[in-house]
């Protein structure tokens, strides 16, 4: 899990860097982009602008459709990221219509189709109110369960903190912590971040599931 | 939004849903030249048809009507238009105005061919995928050279999305400046530069992070089509509407 203020669009190219160099599972992100996109899935913050479809499973195929991939492939990709999110029965409703947890989890199955071995969540909870945050977090933790590297980008650690594995803090685009979220909980609030209220209580994180 | 509710694909099985795209669009394009030139027999026979296929395929017509409301003033202007520019036998006269039999008839005419028209894309509409109209669209562009179809046919499943968007957009613009007292400003162009600027400005940022989004998942236009296929029912259809055009212009 990290923490950077929008530095995440350097893991899958669309940001390339002037100096040093961007390497995903040892290969240079910039010799092949469309591997690196494909291997990193980007849910971005807003929902809404990142949704291209027309209809729920049109959008979801937009991305396999990008891959080239056969028709088969592509329904087959469609239906099981939809059911993946709970979506299957939205799957002829506009984008629109859906609520805002609803769309944020749409985002989630158009990238989920491209069968990323990296998820990135930009901001995943903002917007949303708690029954969207849950339903989001449901589904995080469900996509890490099934074997998904799992990176939120978020300053709203609260909601997020208790199933964190790695806590990175970033500033001015760099590195300025990396250990576990336990160790780090000290010294949020010096870059800027409120620690979790039950810290600040004295006791260990919940989750926002309980 | 209320106004765009019900021009959008309707799920169902009715041999209309089931048809090809392909043809559905050659279908419009047919009815819709031959009802050009059609006289009120025609008109009627269309009209009857028309009445047919809504019951067929449940289209919800009262709020069709409730959306076109703005279409009907449309239709009313150029029902004056017609009625009161069209020289012939007075029905009656008022000033300088004078509207004739023909005047009206003409413009009975030409706004009843409008309104079968404008049902006639809603029944195109109501019974298709917006994927399956764009991938109709890009199979008839991709013969002709000098146009990308894929890249039309990406724009135009943009633009379907993005529409909605835009009059949210819109209409959030407009609450802000209305929670300030814009309406206290009488000037019309004031409030116009005061609207359309920050408006386009936020439509143009939606559209660069709309880039990045479609980046990211790899968006290129060597892309998976989607499969159209044509069926005995479709040829069938074919003969059906072939014949239906060409009754329309011998009646």
């Amino acid at each position: 899990m990290s923490l950077s203020p929008g530095a995440t669009g350097h893991l899958n190219g669309l940001l390339l860097p002037e100096t040093g160099s961007v390497r995903l599972f040892n290969e240079l992100v910039s010799d092949n982009l469309a591997k690196a996109r494909q291997t990193v899935g980007m849910i971005f913050q807003d929902a809404d602008s990142q949704i291209v479809g027309e209809t729920v499973y049109d959008d979801t195929a937009f991305g396999p459709e990008n891959l080239g991939l056969g028709q088969d492939e592509v329904k087959k990709r469609v239906l099981s990221a939809l059911q993946a999110v709970g979506l299957l029965n939205h799957r002829d409703q506009r984008p629109h219509t859906l609520s805002a947890g609803e769309k944020r989890r749409l985002a989630i199955a158009g990238v989920l189709a491209m069968e990323p071995r990296v998820i990135v969540f930009d901001e995943p909870f903002s917007n949303l109110d708690f029954p969207g945050v849950r339903q989001v977090l449901k589904q995080i933790i469900s996509l890490h369960q099934s074997g998904h590297t799992i990176l939120v980008s978020t300053h709203d650690i609260e909601k997020i903190i208790a199933h964190a594995t790695r806590l990175i803090i970033m500033k001015d685009g760099k590195i300025v912590k990396n250990g576990s979220p336990e160790g780090l909980m000290e010294v949020l609030e010096d870059f800027g971040v409120r620690a979790p209220c039950p810290f600040r209580m004295g006791r260990e994180a919940e989750s926002w599931l309980n | 939004m209320a106004e765009l509710t019900t021009f959008h694909y309707y799920p169902g099985h009715s041999t209309l849903h089931l048809l090809d795209a392909r043809f559905k669009l050659v279908f419009m394009i047919l009815i819709s030249i031959a009802s050009l030139s059609a006289g009120l027999a025609a008109l009627g026979v269309l009209t009857f048809v028309y009445a047919a296929l809504v019951l067929y395929i449940h289209l919800p017509l009262k709020p069709a009507f409730r959306e076109l409301r703005y279409f009907f003033v449309l239709i009313f202007f150029i029902f004056m238009a017609r009625a009161l520019t069209t020289p012939g036998t007075p029905v009656f006269e008022f000033f300088i105005f004078s509207v004739s039999r023909q005047g009206l008839y003409q413009g009975v005419l030409v706004c009843w061919r409008l309104l079968l028209i404008t049902l006639l894309g809603l029944f195109l509409v109501a019974t298709t995928r917006s994927s399956e109209i764009r991938s109709a669209v890009e199979w008839f562009l991709t013969p002709i050279r000098f146009i990308p179809g894929k890249r039309v046919a990406t724009m135009i499943g943009l633009i379907i999305r993005f529409i909605p968007l835009v009059f949210d957009q819109a209409k959030m613009t407009a609450d802000a400046q209305k929670a300030r007292g814009v309406e206290l400003r009488k000037n019309p162009v004031y409030r116009l530069i005061k609207f359309t600027i920050p408006l386009i400005r936020r439509i143009f940022e939606d559209a660069d992070k709309l880039v990045l989004a479609m980046e990211a998942r790899c968006y290129n236009e060597d892309r998976t089509n989607i499969g159209l296929s044509s069926s005995r029912t479709d040829w069938l259809a074919l003969l059906m509407v072939l014949c239906l055009a060409i009754l329309i212009t011998a009646l």
